[in-house]
């Protein structure tokens, strides 16, 4: 069976079933421009060197957003690195991920009236079960259950960088939580390494921005 | 040879989106300063000038101005979003840098109390029923409210907030000289410029040591160099401006306001703190009087301290990730998107020390002056960074900008602090001395200064 994107089970882990972010957007959009950048490199489309990111297959990955960064790589001739891909990303990454969700029936956009005045726009789960099936490999992995992919070390160590770990509702301390999640990637492979923790330094970097 | 202009020569590649045009940096720059700062402690400076407040920001304008090109040589060298302590840390050495990152720390640390203290102060002249302690209070809860919130100032927030203290000045300049026109307070002379009654150069250095207050945050603009459109010419270019449209308007209105002081004799023998409110209503009554204390609460204690804050949990931010404060000063709250810790941090000690302060007859003269010092301190070895790094390490020939003019600020601001607030160069000395050992300890606990700051990761931690 194909696996969604990882910034789609990055999404649904991070929203309550009636669609509220549980952590800021700037970090939020972070986490996602990582998931998309991961989505690319462990499927090898991409490579992240000390050199910068460059394109290895710029053949599709089946996703519209992984797929648009594509192009964009190829015609950077400086070379940039992972965060500056991740910042890039970032930009837009929010929505057009909501969006692919509302589009493949993932999520149901829902307008409602506040105090019977304010208009407000949700984006509701269609089905819970697409939240657990995005849980499931990460609780496993942190139960101890599976021995986790690279792709699942990725999404545990996003997981765990957004602090988003309420979600998988394991019942463990959360500070333990967060330290394993963080420990599977870090185990995992030098990209997963790599990306994960610029995401973590640029979330730090996004709360103390002057502007935002 | 082009001057060093990528942050990518660093090992580092351009992070921040460049967005920020050279008024936004100059709006910055003003914000933080706050183009109504001597509102606040014009009682204080001309005191402690002999009444010669005009000829005190004119020094301190210039002082300033050879700081702001030592800044500019600093960012061009190391085009980074940082402090001084960066500048200090990689054009010195990396222990000079964190010495001079915890001088300056004691400008930011308590910046914000000074900012709450001088806003209660303030609305307690238009609302006495409420303590000056109580308006404190609020004003760091709604304060690290907001902060905690990550409600944080906007480019066009900023703007908004400068037009609005610049009507409010421009009204009490209008007010001020139609008043003196009309014979109200003492006609016009040059006696706040030069006094020779009263003039002595300790005398005057000594007030310049509290008027500089009013300019810190010009060095706030260096922290948007990666945004900036023009890279770090033009933000060297926004120091230089903000310093001369900040120092132009803090002598016209200490200028009129110096004339229309009720009491010359006896503000200069004890200040008030309420001087300035005081001319306010000779100019145009209690309205006015009302007017400039309620723009000064708002801009103090809301808009700087908003940027203040931010100032703060950046150095903090990067002193803890380069492992020389403790690790949980770089823990952020990623829900708010915050420095959650940094904040807290600064709230607490600013209602600690506000409210003590808030008790003292000098604890805003206190407060600024330490708050002075350290900032002084820290310019001082910026200037000693330009020259080892253009001069001693790169055999620079531009000697004028490398090395007479650092040499100049240098002096001027050694001379400044050798005549500053006796218990300010006490406590700074001993802050110093406090920050030694720390260093010594790092060293001792193996984990000696090394600059890593805004970098990102070689490897994920």
């Amino acid at each position: 069976m194909n696996r969604p994107p990882l910034h789609h089970e990055l999404y649904l882990i991070a929203h309550d079933n009636s669609g509220k972010p549980l952590v800021h957007q700037s970090s939020m959009a972070l986490g996602l421009a990582g998931a998309v950048l991961l989505e690319l490199a462990l499927g090898d489309r991409l490579a992240a060197t000390e050199g910068g990111v460059s394109v290895r297959d710029s053949t599709s990955v089946g996703d519209a957003v992984a797929d648009s960064l594509i192009p964009l790589i190829l015609r950077d001739r400086t070379a940039r690195d992972i965060a500056f891909w991740t910042k890039k990303v970032a930009e837009d990454v929010y929505d057009r991920t909501r969006e692919s969700l509302v589009s493949a029936g993932v999520l149901n956009r829902v307008t409602r009236r506040r105090l019977g005045v304010l208009s407000q726009t949700r984006h509701e789960l269609a089905d819970i079960a697409s939240v657990v099936r995005a849980c499931s490999g990460v609780r496993a992995a942190v139960e101890g259950r599976e021995e986790p992919d690279a792709r699942c070390a990725a999404l545990c160590g996003l997981v765990g960088v957004l602090q988003v770990d309420a979600a998988l509702y394991l019942g463990q301390p959360s500070n333990q939580l967060i330290g394993r999640l963080r420990g599977i990637a870090e185990e995992s492979s030098r990209v997963v390494q790599d990306v994960v923790g610029t995401v973590d330094t640029l979330i730090s970097e996004a709360a103390v921005a002057v502007y935002r | 040879m082009q001057p060093q202009e990528s942050v990518e020569q660093f090992g580092y590649r351009q992070e921040l989106r460049r967005g920020v045009g050279l008024t936004d940096l100059v709006f910055y720059g003003l914000i933080f300063m706050v183009p109504i700062a001597p509102f606040a402690i014009f009682g204080l400076v001309y005191s402690r000038s002999g009444g010669m407040p005009v000829l005190t920001y004119l020094i301190g304008m210039i002082a300033l101005l050879f700081t702001a090109a030592s800044y500019a040589q600093m960012v061009k060298a190391f085009p980074l979003s940082g402090s001084v302590y960066n500048y200090a840390g990689r054009g010195i050495a990396p222990p000079v840098g964190f010495l001079t990152g915890w001088a300056i720390l004691l400008d930011y640390l308590l910046a914000p109390c000074l900012l709450y203290l001088v806003a209660s102060i303030a609305i307690n002249t238009t609302v006495p029923q409420v303590p000056v302690w109580a308006w404190l209070i609020i004003f760091v809860a709604v304060n690290t409210v907001i902060n905690l919130r990550g409600i944080r100032m906007t480019v066009k927030l900023t703007k908004v907030l400068i037009i609005a203290e610049l009507a409010v000045l421009a009204l009490f300049l209008v007010v001020g000289v139609w008043a003196l026109l009309q014979g109200r307070g003492r006609e016009f002379s040059l006696a706040p410029l030069f006094n020779p009654d009263t003039f002595s150069w300790p005398l005057v250095f000594g007030a310049v040591s509290v008027a500089v207050l009013s300019f810190l945050g010009f060095d706030g603009i260096s922290m948007l160099v990666e945004e900036s459109t023009g890279g770090s010419a033009q933000v060297g270019r926004a120091m230089r401006l903000a310093l001369i449209l900040a120092g132009v308007l803090f002598v016209a209105q200490v200028w009129v306001a110096a004339l229309l002081v009720p009491d010359p004799g006896g503000l200069l023998v004890r200040d008030t703190g309420t001087a300035f409110y005081d001319a306010a209503t000779v100019a145009g009554g209690e309205w006015l009087a009302h007017v400039t204390s309620a723009a000064t609460a708002i801009s103090w204690g809301l808009a700087n301290t908003l940027v203040a804050q931010v100032a703060v949990s950046r150095l903090l931010y990067a002193m803890a990730r380069d492992r020389q404060l403790p690790s949980f000063l770089a823990k952020v709250s990623v829900k708010n998107s915050v420095p959650a810790n940094a904040t807290l941090l600064v709230a607490t000690l600013s209602i600690v020390l506000g409210l003590w302060m808030s008790t003292r007859e000098d604890g805003v003269d206190l407060l600024s002056s330490l708050i002075n010092m350290g900032a002084l301190v820290a310019f001082i070895v910026l200037h000693v960074s330009v020259i080892v790094h253009y001069v001693v390490r790169g055999r620079s020939p531009n000697l004028w900008s490398h090395l007479v003019m650092p040499l100049i600020g240098m002096a001027i601001l050694v001379f400044v602090v050798i005549n500053a607030n006796i218990l300010a160069q006490q406590v700074g000395l001993v802050w110093l001395g406090v920050g030694a050992l720390v260093l010594l300890g790092l060293y001792v606990a193996g984990r000696r200064p090394t600059l890593r700051s805004f970098a990102v990761p070689e490897k994920s931690a």
